[in-house]
């Protein structure tokens, strides 16, 4: 049986039937969802859209799985994100760099 | 006729405007010009001509825009010129295709049993190769997206391409990383393709 992570199950029922929290929003199919999915991960959707995709992933098992993978690729890319070792001294050679060009002193 | 003091204190009211809009994105631009070159003293000079050429064009500036992407926009091209090379037009028009290819690489992945590839294995040296290895047009969306936290709408307007455009290069280029990183994470045995396919599902040569 397919591991589905507790706070997920809560929207699952035995028949299949959704709970009430989710039965006034419209449902999206999946083809929907995952052509819209690199947009929605990116937040660049309108909000209604971000919570119709964000209740079907959460409760659908096809989903889920293509939303954690693309989730877990950004994070691995956006660690890649680096920070300079001398923020300091970068700053102070670029100020003597822009005064050499004319700048005033501050 | 504008006297020698009126001219002295008109370029110093410009300086201090400088200082105030322009400097106060250095933290960012330092991190865009880190993600542009792998070599922590190439990207010091990348940020200095930077700033060299926004100081030198800061009439041309109008205040009130968008500073942060004006100098993005110095900074990558400074990066080309430096480089010699112009970002290349790739085609690449369909972004929904393209989304949908990526539901291809996870269920490829899913199927090896390695859907959790990006979470379980450190990746980050094939991450700096794979993403120094995209072609131009997608390494930019990727770097300013990905890397530096700028929407879909910054992105265009600095790269000064249409929305879909941007969309489209994204995901390409996303995918591209998927496959790079795959392959690399199969060639180090991290993962092993499925018998009788390649690792995105195709047939593989017999």
């Amino acid at each position: 049986m397919k591991f589905i992570p507790g706070w997920m199950a809560r929207w699952f029922s035995p028949t299949g039937e959704r709970s009430n929290e989710t039965k006034s929003m419209p449902m999206l199919d999946c083809g929907s969802v995952m052509r819209q999915l690199w947009d929605y991960v990116d937040g660049e959707l309108t909000p209604q859209r971000m919570e119709e995709i964000r209740v079907h992933v959460e409760m659908c098992q096809r989903c889920y799985p293509q939303y954690e993978f693309e989730r877990s690729f950004l994070d691995a890319i956006a660690s890649r994100r680096r920070t300079h070792s001398d923020p300091e001294r970068l700053r102070a050679k670029l100020l003597e760099a822009l005064q050499a060009h004319g700048l005033s002193e501050a | 006729m504008t006297t020698e003091p009126a001219k002295d204190d008109a370029n110093r009211e410009r300086d201090r405007e400088f200082q105030r809009e322009a400097l106060r994105w250095l933290p960012e631009v330092t991190r865009f010009a880190l993600s542009l070159e792998r070599d922590e003293s190439d990207a010091d000079d990348l940020v200095q001509d930077t700033f060299l050429k926004a100081y030198e064009a800061w009439h041309s500036y109008s205040l009130g825009t968008e500073c942060r992407g004006w100098l993005f926009s110095i900074c990558r091209n400074a990066f080309y010129k430096r480089r010699k090379r112009e970002a290349r037009h790739v085609s690449c028009d369909d972004a929904e295709l393209e989304a949908m290819a990526a539901v291809a690489v996870h269920a490829s992945a899913s199927k090896g049993g390695y859907g959790d590839i990006f979470a379980r294995f450190d990746l980050s040296d094939a991450i700096d190769t794979a993403i120094a290895d995209l072609p131009d047009v997608f390494r930019d969306v990727v770097i300013l997206i990905d890397v530096n936290d700028q929407s879909y709408e910054s992105a265009a307007a600095l790269l000064d391409v249409p929305i879909g455009t941007i969309r489209s290069r994204l995901f390409r280029a996303r995918r591209l990383l998927q496959e790079a990183l795959i392959n690399h994470a199969r060639d180090a045995g991290l993962v092993r393709s499925q018998a009788g396919t390649g690792p995105f599902g195709q047939e593989s040569p017999s």
